[in-house]
């Protein structure tokens, strides 16, 4: 129980700060201007996100400490970047990556943490191996995770209403993948956006409020990014609804096998 | 150069000066430097299509944000045409300011993203690796794991859809994908069991840190330390409030990820060597990145700020800003030497 509660809490003040971070430019006007801020609105973002990063992902190596999680994630990891190079090859509508499949997947049946660090280390490792390392990469990695986490929420959900195994379990996780396809987009987006609108009486206006710069976001994001992620959300509604069951039994089927702990035998 | 070190440093050093200005001149040397030198590693690596993609890609990124700011933003005295008003958002005048500022934008973005280009260029993927903190061994472990097992997988993968393919699989669903996934998946997992075998066999087992709450406190601490310090800067407060909060906030959490590092003993297989080029460059930038922050620290450095708010005007030009700017190139001089 205190182990959960100090979770919930390292989650809550993760999300605390890397919003703020992402969201400043809505809630403190000052981060707009360029003046006091130059170009270094992205790196700053992606250093308090860094230090997000290592609080969260400090906690959550203490589930790794079993040598088979270890093994199993590292392995999942392998085969998810690998899907990545497969984005070609699967057929599917252009800008969809399969990437967040297994990263739902494993959130939604080994827990929050697993997926967290399913969604973070998949990003990490596949960056890695495509030399796509960035200031960028914090971002990505951080949304992903939390793609990840909060399938967690969604497993609770089906076990509260007794759904599993029924057609309605698809139906949410399908869902589940659309909203993400499309929040994915909009929070990589505001990692960038005050810099590409920063500027005199631009894009961010310090003086509008709150609301107004709402507005003017969200019209930016329907002129850059809405057709890409709208495609992202096909995707992802169309792999998790045709390979879920299959990949959700295999799943069980080696969770029994991963879960089992050797235990000291007590001396007398 | 070859050590992560060395690179880092380079990283470090030329980021700051991008970030510092806005003179499109300066960053337009800096970004030329650096394709250069970019070119030059990735003939290194037998990459002959680098040049023609990333100056491809620059060209599209800074067009895209020329664009996207001259439509979004209507500020300005150079009118060039107006859009009709009933528009909505992008309706209203375009202005060659606005075009000139989208520019910039699209310059700084480019030069940010062919610094990390070149670093990924030039660094192995196990240098990467390192450069995780020891106080994150467990993660560090994870990835090795799957970098090691990413060949065979893709191999593997590689092999089954052949198979797939020879019985008559058409590959032209979504469905056709499970006789391909669930055998991946299957074989890989048996894999993973068969190496958390070995591994405790070999007697790998990952301790119980014990100052996890302890760390975790000073984590967190650092981390909210160092966001409000950036939030007091953005609303101007005095420096040495800042100055405080910067460095109480980067120690604590330095302090802490060493301190839990050092708990964990570990041994180095392959061990990066400090040629002389690594050394020099090494020194060289620690002490330009040092005499860059202090000569900004007591502005004395000529203004690198540009805008071209109000008034459109021609960039100054200084002799100092452009012997900053072309010090991003100096990893090629070295590399003659390696």
């Amino acid at each position: 129980m205190k182990r959960r509660i100090k979770r919930i809490l390292i989650d809550l003040i993760v999300l605390a700060l890397g919003f703020l971070g992402l969201l400043s430019p809505f809630i403190f006007p000052q981060a707009n201007s360029a003046a006091t801020q130059g170009a270094t609105f992205p790196i700053m973002i992606s250093l308090i996100i860094v230090l997000c990063l290592f609080i969260v992902l400090f906690e959550a190596q203490t589930s790794l400490i079993d040598n088979k999680i270890m093994a199993f994630l590292g392995v999942l990891i392998a085969i998810n970047a690998g899907l990545r190079f497969l984005e070609n090859a699967i057929p599917g509508p252009a800008g969809f990556s399969p990437v967040f499949f297994l990263i739902i997947l494993t959130g939604y049946f080994f827990g929050s943490r697993l997926g967290f660090l399913m969604g973070a280390m998949t990003l990490f490792v596949s960056a890695l191996i495509t030399g796509g390392v960035g200031p960028w990469l914090p971002g990505q990695m951080i949304t992903a995770g939390w793609v990840g986490q909060s399938a967690a929420l969604l497993k609770a959900t089906v076990d509260i209403f007794k759904w599993e195994g029924r057609p309605i379990e698809l139906i949410l996780l399908s869902g589940f993948g659309a909203f993400w396809g499309f929040l994915f987009g909009a929070i990589m987006n505001l990692w960038f956006w005050p810099f590409l609108g920063a500027g005199q009486g631009q894009g961010f206006l310090q003086s509008a409020g709150f609301s107004q710069n709402v507005q003017r976001y969200t019209a930016y994001y329907l002129a850059t990014s809405l057709i890409w992620d709208a495609s992202r959300a096909v995707g992802n509604v169309i792999i998790l609804a045709a390979l879920s069951r299959p990949v959700l039994k295999i799943l069980s089927r080696f969770k029994l096998r991963f879960s089992f702990q050797h235990r000291e035998q007590s001396t007398t | 150069m070859k050590t992560a070190v060395a690179w880092m440093l380079w990283l470090i050093t030329c980021m700051v000066f991008i970030l510092s200005t806005r003179n499109p001149i300066y960053i337009m040397v800096v970004l030329l430097n650096l394709l250069i030198l970019g070119n030059h590693l990735a003939k290194k690596k037998r990459n002959n299509e680098w040049l023609k993609h990333n100056t491809f890609f620059l060209l599209t990124m800074i067009g895209l944000s020329t664009i996207i700011n001259s439509l979004f933003a209507h500020s300005g005295r150079n009118i060039l045409f107006t859009l009709p008003k009933g528009w909505p958002l992008i309706g209203g005048n375009i202005t060659l300011e606005s075009l000139v500022y989208g520019a910039i934008n699209g310059l700084v973005i480019s030069a940010l993203y062919l610094l990390f280009n070149i670093l990924n260029l030039s660094l192995q993927i196990k240098q990467l690796t390192r450069l995780i903190p020891r106080a994150f061994h467990p993660i560090a472990m994870m990835v090795t794991i799957a970098l090691t097992f990413f060949p065979s997988i893709q191999q593997r993968a590689q092999e089954i859809k052949e198979a797939q393919i020879i019985r008559g699989n058409p590959m032209k669903k979504m469905q056709d994908w499970i006789p391909i996934l669930i055998p991946l998946l299957v074989t890989s997992l048996e894999n993973a069991i068969q190496l958390s075998e070995s591994m405790t066999a070999r007697g790998y087992h990952v301790q119980v840190n014990k100052n996890t709450n302890l760390s975790l406190v000073g984590l967190v601490f650092g981390a909210f330390s160092i966001f409000s310090a950036w939030i007091l800067q953005l609303y101007n407060y005095p420096e040495g409030i800042l100055f405080v909060l910067y460095i109480l906030g980067g120690l604590i959490i330095l302090l802490t990820l060493l301190h839990s590092g050092k708990q964990r003993t570990s041994t180095q297989y392959y061990k990066e060597q400090w040629g002389f080029s690594d050394l020099t460059g090494a020194v060289f930038m620690s002490v330009y990145l040092l005499a860059y922050i202090s000569l900004l620290s007591y502005n004395k450095l000529p203004s690198l700020f540009y805008s071209p708010y109000p008034n459109l005007s021609f960039p100054p030009l200084q002799l100092l800003g452009l012997l900053f700017s072309v010090l991003s190139i100096f990893p090629l001089f070295l590399s003659f030497n390696d």
